[in-house]
C-alpha cells in the first residue's frame, strides 16, 4: 500500500496514515475523556471515566494489589502458564505433524484422531480439565497444550506437504540421506507453514486461558477479571482487559522476532 | 567409465482411473565417456523421464540403465543433475547451496571451501556467496545450480531444460558459458531440451524424439558440422547464421513435425511426480 | 529389475498408499482411538468419575435426551447454544463485512478505523465477559456481545483484502463499458472480493462458536456450555463429556456447511 508522506514543515516528511492514526486514537480518547468525565453522559457503572481507570491501575500495581496479587504478579504468572502450554504444544506437536507429513502410513493412522478431536474446542475442554486437575495450575496448562496442539500439528504437516518434491530430489542426487533430507530439505521448508500455526495459536492461548481463569483461578489476569467483575469495579474490568491485550501483544512480537531469526531466508513481504 | 546405456528401456506410468500410459517405448540409447548428448522432442515424449531414469530418480519398466555398466540403483554423486527450476534450497546461502553435496558427503571443510570458492569464481559468483536465493536473477540462480552440480566432480552432467526457465538474452549467454565450461571440464552430459537451435549449438550429438509414445525418430552428429564450420571459434549468433546451421535446424524441425502429424499429442498427461508403483 | 529404493525416497509426494492400505489404517487409527479410551477407563486405573467409558457417555446422551439435566433435556440446550451462536455471528458478519468492504474502498475510513482496531486486536474474546455482564446482563447480551468479538474481526479482515484485491483492471474495464459506480460496486467489487468473504466467514464461525462455547462457561443458565458446567459441579463427568460431544458435532457440523458453500463459489467462479 502506498504510503505517501506530506511535509510537516519541519523538514521531514509524516506519513499520512500516521497523522489520520494518531488523530483517530486521540480523538478516541477524548471522546472518551468528554462522554464519562468531562459531560458525564454516560453512567461510570457502565463505562468508568480515565481517571477512574487510572485509579484502579494504581491500586493494583501498588502494596496488595487485587484479588489477591500486584498486577505484576498475576500477569507474571499468566505469561508463565501460557508459555509452559504453548512449549509442551510445540515440542509434542510439530514432531507429530512432520512425521504426518512425512509418512502416508502415519497420516491414515493418525488422521481420525484428529477428525474427532478437532471440532471441539479447546475452551470445550475446561469442564474437563477442572474435574481432571482442579483449579490449580495443571489444568491450565493441559487446555493451552491442547489450544495450540491442534494447529501446530496442522501446520507442520501442511508445511512437510507444501515442500516442493524437486528439492527433494535435487538433495537426493546430491546423495542426501533420508535424515540429511529431513534436516537440511523437509523440516527448513516446512517452518513457515509451522510459524503461522503458532501465531495463530497463539492467540487462541491467551483466549483459552483466559476463559480457564474465569471459570476459575486463584491468581492471574482471568482472575483479577473475575473479582473485578463480581466487585462491579469496571475501571479494573479495563485494567483487566488492557493487561490481557499487552500480554498477548508482547508474546506475538516476540513470536515474531523468534521467527524473523528462522525464516531468514524469505523476501520480506 | 562413465558411458550412459539405454538397453530396451520402457517405462509406463499407471493412470489414474486405471490403465496405462506408455511414455517410452524401447529405447536404445547410448552415450559414449565424455561425449555431450542432446535430446529435443515436444512436450510429453519421454526426454525427461529419460533423463530421470540416468539419475536414479525413475526406474525403467522393462529394460536396463547403465552408467559405467554397472545398472543404476538410485541417484549418485557421480552423476549430477540441473532441473529446469534450479532447485535450489531457499534457505541456503549461495555458498551452502554450492556445498551442500559436499556436505553430505562429509568432505573435510578447507576442501569443501576451496572447491567452493573455485566455482563461485569459475561461475562469475563472486560477490554472492552469502545470499539466498531469492535476492539472484534467474540467470544467476541457475549459475549456483551448474556450480552446485561442478563441484561434485560428477562424471556425468544430467541437464533436464536448464535454460527453459530463463529469458531469451540469458539463456544466449548461458548457452555460451556452458560451452566454455563443456570445454574446460570435459563430462558425459545429457541435456534435454525443446530448443532445436540450443541442441544443435551445444551438443555433440542431438537425438530426436517423438511421442506417443516416446521414441528416438533419429540420432544426428552434429560434430561434422561444428568442425568443418570453425563453430568453436564464433560466438553463438554468428553460428545460428551460418547455412549449415540452419540446414541442420530446418532438418531436425522437418522430422518433428513429420512425426506430430503421424501421432498427434498423447491423451494423458504425464504424471508430475513418480507413483511408488 | 533395479533394486527398488526406500519408501519416501523423493519424499512423500513421489509415494501414495493403496486404497486398502489406507483404509486398513484409518480404521485401525479410530479402532484405537475408542480402544485406548474404552481400555484405560475399563482398567480401574483411573476412577470412573474421572474417565468414564465411550459406552457411558452414549448412555448420557441417551439419558440426557430424555431426561432434562440442568433445567432443559439435551436437544433444548442445543438449540439454545446454536440460536445464540447464531444470532451473534449475524451480527458479527452484518456488521464486519460492509465495513470492511468500505475500508477497502474507502481510504480515509481505513485510516481511522484500523488504529483503533489494532488497538483493540489483542483484547481476547473471553476477556470481555466481565463487561458484557456488566452491559447486557447475562442473559442473552452478554454472550451475543462475547460472540460478537469474537468472530468480527475475520470478518472485517478478509472483506477488507476481498476489495483490495479486485483488480483496478476489472473497474476499468466496468467503467470504460459505461458501468455507473452503484454498477460497478453491485457487479465487480461485491463479486470480487466474495471469494475472500467466504473464506473469512468459515474462520469467524469456527471462532464464534468457540466464543459462544467460553461465554456460556461463564455466565448463562441454558445451553452446552452450561450443561457441561453443571456436569463438572456435581463431578458428573459422563455429562461434560456428552456436552463436549454436542459442541463438536456442532462445531463440525458448522465447519463442513461453510466448506460446502465455499467450494460451490469456487466451482461455479473457477478458482478462486
Amino acid at each position: 500500500m502506498p504510503t505517501e508522506a506530506r511535509s510537516s514543515g519541519w523538514g521531514f516528511a509524516v506519513p499520512r496514515r500516521a497523522v489520520v492514526g494518531l488523530a483517530t486514537v486521540g480523538g478516541a480518547l477524548l471522546l472518551w475523556w468528554l462522554a464519562t468525565s468531562g459531560l458525564r453522559l454516560l453512567n461510570p457503572l457502565r463505562l468508568p471515566s480515565p481517571q477512574e481507570v487510572w485509579a484502579a491501575f494504581s491500586q493494583i500495581s501498588t502494596g496488595q494489589g487485587y484479588g489477591g496479587a500486584t498486577l505484576w504478579q498475576h500477569a507474571l504468572h499468566s505469561l508463565w502458564l501460557v508459555a509452559k502450554g504453548f512449549a509442551v504444544a510445540v515440542a509434542t506437536g510439530i514432531p507429530l505433524g512432520l512425521l504426518m507429513g512425512w509418512s502416508r502410513r502415519a497420516e491414515a493412522l493418525i488422521n481420525p484422531i484428529f477428525l474427532l478431536l478437532r471440532p471441539i474446542p479447546a475452551l470445550a475442554w475446561i469442564p474437563l480439565a477442572i474435574v481432571w486437575f482442579g483449579l490449580g495450575d495443571t489444568g491450565k496448562v493441559f487446555v493451552i497444550w491442547l489450544t495450540a496442539f491442534v494447529p501446530s500439528v496442522i501446520n507442520a504437516f501442511t508445511g512437510v506437504r507444501g515442500v516442493d518434491p524437486v528439492l527433494i530430489a535435487a538433495a537426493r542426487t546430491q546423495g542426501a540421506s533420508t535424515a540429511q533430507v529431513i534436516r537440511h530439505v523437509v523440516v527448513p521448508g516446512a517452518m513457515p507453514m509451522i510459524f503461522t500455526g503458532l501465531r495463530l495459536s497463539l492467540q487462541a492461548s491467551w483466549t483459552t486461558l483466559v476463559a480457564a481463569e474465569l471459570v476459575g483461578a486463584f491468581f492471574g489476569l482471568g482472575r483479577v477479571l473475575n473479582v473485578a467483575g463480581q466487585d462491579i469495579f469496571p475501571g479494573m474490568i479495563l485494567v483487566g482487559m488492557a493487561a490481557v491485550a499487552a500480554c498477548g501483544a508482547a508474546t506475538t512480537w516476540l513470536l515474531g522476532r523468534a521467527e524473523r531469526r528462522v525464516v531468514n531466508w524469505r523476501p520480506a513481504v | 567409465m562413465s558411458e550412459i546405456v539405454f538397453e530396451g528401456v520402457t517405462r509406463r506410468f499407471p493412470l489414474p482411473r486405471g490403465g496405462e500410459f506408455l511414455a517410452i517405448d524401447r529405447i536404445d540409447l547410448r552415450i559414449e565417456e565424455r561425449e555431450f548428448v542432446a535430446i529435443v522432442g515436444p512436450s510429453g515424449c519421454g526426454k525427461t523421464t529419460l533423463m530421470r531414469m540416468a539419475a536414479g530418480l525413475d526406474f525403467p519398466t522393462d529394460g536396463r540403465v547403465l552408467v559405467g555398466g554397472k545398472e543404476v540403483t538410485g541417484p549418485g554423486p557421480e552423476r549430477a543433475v540441473v532441473f529446469q527450476q534450479f532447485a535450489l534450497l531457499p534457505w541456503k546461502t549461495v555458498r551452502e547451496n554450492i556445498g551442500f553435496g559436499l556436505m553430505c558427503k562429509r568432505t573435510p571443510k578447507a576442501e569443501a571451501d576451496a572447491a567452493i570458492a573455485r566455482y563461485v569464481e569459475l561461475m562469475g559468483l563472486s560477490g554472492h556467496e552469502d545470499s539466498f536465493p531469492h535476492q539472484l536473477s534467474g540467470g544467476m540462480q541457475q549459475r549456483v545450480a551448474i556450480a552446485r552440480a561442478y563441484v561434485m566432480q560428477p562424471a556425468a552432467l544430467l541437464m533436464d531444460e536448464p535454460f527453459g526457465a530463463l529469458d531469451a538474452q540469458t539463456r544466449i549467454v548461458m548457452q555460451e558459458e556452458l560451452v566454455r565450461l563443456a570445454r574446460r571440464n570435459p563430462r558425459t552430459v545429457i541435456f534435454i531440451t525443446h530448443a532445436v537451435d540450443e541442441a544443435i549449438y551445444l551438443a555433440d550429438r542431438v537425438v530426436v524424439m517423438g511421442r506417443n509414445p516416446g521414441r528416438i525418430i533419429e540420432t544426428i552428429d552434429i560434430r561434422p558440422l561444428r568442425e568443418d564450420g570453425g563453430w568453436e571459434a564464433m560466438p553463438i549468433e554468428e553460428v545460428m547464421d551460418t547455412p549449415a546451421f540452419t540446414h541442420m535446424r530446418s532438418r531436425i524441425w522437418k522430422l518433428l513435425k513429420a512425426r506430430e502429424q503421424e501421432r498427434p499429442a498423447a491423451p494423458a498427461p504425464i504424471p508430475a511426480t513418480v507413483p511408488a508403483k | 529389475m533395479a533394486k527398488r529404493r526406500d519408501r519416501n525416497f523423493l519424499g512423500p509426494a513421489g509415494t501414495s498408499l493403496g486404497l486398502g492400505e489406507f483404509w486398513a489404517l484409518t480404521a485401525a487409527g479410530f479402532v484405537l482411538f475408542f480402544a485406548v479410551w474404552g481400555g484405560v477407563a475399563a482398567s480401574g486405573w483411573l476412577p470412573p468419575n474421572l474417565l468414564p467409558s465411550p459406552l457411558a457417555v452414549w448412555d448420557t446422551l441417551v439419558r440426557l435426551w430424555n431426561q432434562p439435566f440442568a433445567g432443559h433435556v439435551y436437544a433444548e440446550h442445543l438449540s439454545a447454544s446454536i440460536q445464540r451462536f447464531l444470532m451473534g455471528w449475524a451480527i458479527a458478519v452484518g456488521i464486519g463485512v460492509p465495513l470492511g468492504l468500505l475500508m477497502g474502498w474507502y481510504r480515509l475510513l481505513d485510516e481511522i478505523v484500523t488504529p483503533l482496531f489494532d488497538a483493540m486486536r489483542f483484547v481476547a474474546p473471553l476477556a470481555w465477559v466481565p463487561l458484557a455482564a456488566l452491559w447486557f446482563g447475562t442473559g442473552i447480551g452478554g454472550p451475543l456481545l462475547i460472540i460478537f468479538v469474537g468472530s468480527f474481526a475475520p470478518c472485517v479482515i478478509s472483506a477488507y483484502r476481498g476489495a483490495r484485491l479486485v483488480e483496478t483492471r476489472l473497474v476499468e474495464a466496468a467503467q470504460t463499458l459505461g458501468a455507473s459506480s452503484r454498477q460497478v460496486m453491485l457487479h465487480v467489487l461485491i463479486p470480487g472480493a466474495l471469494p475472500s468473504i467466504i473464506a473469512g466467514l468459515r474462520v469467524s464461525a469456527g471462532l464464534g462458536w468457540q466464543s459462544l462455547v467460553g461465554s456460556e462457561l461463564i455466565v448463562v443458565g441454558a445451553g452446552l456450555g452450561y450443561l457441561m458446567v453443571q456436569g463438572q459441579g456435581n463431578l458428573n463427568t459422563t455429562v461434560v463429556i456428552a456436552g463436549m460431544v454436542g459442541i463438536g458435532v456442532v462445531g463440525f457440523a458448522i465447519d463442513v456447511l461453510l466448506r460446502a458453500v465455499e467450494a460451490a463459489f469456487k466451482r461455479k467462479w473457477g478458482q478462486a
